[in-house]
């Protein structure tokens, strides 16, 4: 197995299609359960997993490896594509190159979180408090309203929000001081 | 461009992420975002998080087939994008310097909702009873104390407006909940804002009770 950043740049520079082939194995099985997670059925997720790869294949060479590791670009992608369906609107600015472009000014309170990799946050998530990541889980994985996942976890809604809020500064406070840090 | 003081809350763009906001938040957002690096950040942080996540998953097996049609589809040329026609921006508008999100969108014939006041509602399908619309606000008047009856988020794009909590200026976006009342005063400049809102306010005064059948919000 090639290491997904190098396959996707295999496809941008040379149309490789074996490198199509090995990241659609590797990532075609994730993005189903991920997206049959999120409330669709198995041939909708299988339908929504193809149409990504495929935005994967033919969005190759706006990929850059120095800001965003291959999962989250691919994750992105498949995010978009999931919302679009949701909304049955298409609308100018939903690409992730977008997203991951360069940011034209720096402002000094900004840092870019690009090179960060999924595996990096994977860390970042052991330091919540396991109620905390149990509110972080379910916003990312289930189709579940803040109502919905306060009913699940019997407790009040206000804490769900509150939870979520402290999770999400942490995970921010701890991704930029490691980005500080990677800068110096 | 000052920098931006008044952030959307992390809950309401983790929403924005997951696709469970309606056609106006999300165009507010979306405004919100084109403005602001900070909250840009935020957005790059919840991909990292889903890609956290989509690593751990157990994997579900693709059909059969499902490589070799993969294969397939990546050989037929990729079909023209439909053209997009921007909507004509309407003449009330024009002139004003807007946001490209906001450019994009298209928005119904203006209306007076009072003196000095005009709204503009979001051409989109009806969503529960959200509404969401431009409001431009002549220089220097003070709006009627209302209240709010659900979440409220407004987004400043041109001018600055201040009530008892601070001061909004462009790409600001303030949010009341449902409960929250204020009596927000508009700056020297006209000012516009984009509100997206989840239910109708409800004005406290007599003039504001009188004003608000023709303002229609």
């Amino acid at each position: 197995m090639g290491v997904p950043e190098a396959l996707i740049l295999r496809i941008a520079e040379g149309r490789d299609r074996a490198a199509y082939a090995q990241l659609f194995s590797q990532y075609a099985p994730k993005l189903k359960a991920f997206m049959m997670g999120r409330g669709l059925t198995a041939i909708e997720a299988e339908d929504l997993a193809q149409d990504a790869l495929l935005n994967v294949w033919r969005k190759a060479s706006y990929f850059d490896p120095s800001k965003a590791s291959a999962t989250t670009w691919i994750y992105s992608i498949a995010r978009n594509l999931h919302i679009d369906g949701v909304r049955k609107q298409k609308r100018a600015q939903t690409l992730p190159e977008d997203l991951w472009a360069p940011e034209p000014e720096q402002a000094p309170d900004t840092h870019l979180i690009g090179v960060q990799d999924a595996k990096t946050i994977g860390v970042l998530m052991q330091t919540l408090s396991p109620e905390q990541r149990e509110v972080v889980r379910l916003s990312f994985f289930e189709d579940l309203s803040h109502g919905d996942i306060a009913q699940a976890l019997s407790i009040p809604l206000g804490t769900v929000k509150s939870r979520l809020r402290l999770a999400l500064l942490r995970l921010r406070a701890a991704f930029e001081t490691r980005a500080e840090s990677k800068s110096v | 461009m000052t920098s931006i003081n008044h952030h959307l809350d992390e809950v309401i763009l983790l929403d924005y992420h997951r696709g469970r906001l309606n056609a106006g938040q999300s165009l507010l957002v979306e405004t919100h975002l084109e403005m602001c690096p900070h909250c840009r950040t935020s957005l790059r942080l919840f991909d990292a998080i889903g890609a956290s996540m989509l690593e751990e998953v157990v994997p579900v097996d693709m059909a059969e087939d499902a490589l070799e049609l993969a294969l397939a589809r990546i050989e037929r040329p990729e079909e023209a994008p439909e053209p997009r026609v921007a909507p004509e921006l309407p003449a009330y508008l024009k002139g004003i310097d807007l946001p490209e999100s906001v450019r994009a969108a298209a928005f119904k014939p203006r209306y007076w909702g009072a003196p000095g006041v005009w709204m503009a509602h979001l051409d989109a399908p009806k969503d529960g009873r959200g509404l969401t619309y431009l409001m431009h606000v002549k220089g220097g008047m003070q709006m009627p104390v209302h209240d709010h009856q659900g979440l409220e988020m407004t987004l400043v794009l041109t001018g600055c407006f201040s009530d008892d909590r601070g001061a909004y200026h462009p790409g600001d976006c303030v949010s009341c909940e449902a409960g929250d009342h204020h009596s927000p005063l508009i700056a020297a400049d006209d000012c516009l804002c984009l509100i997206a809102a989840n239910a109708p306010i409800a004005p406290r005064t007599l003039l504001g009770k009188l004003l608000q059948p023709f303002a229609r919000i």
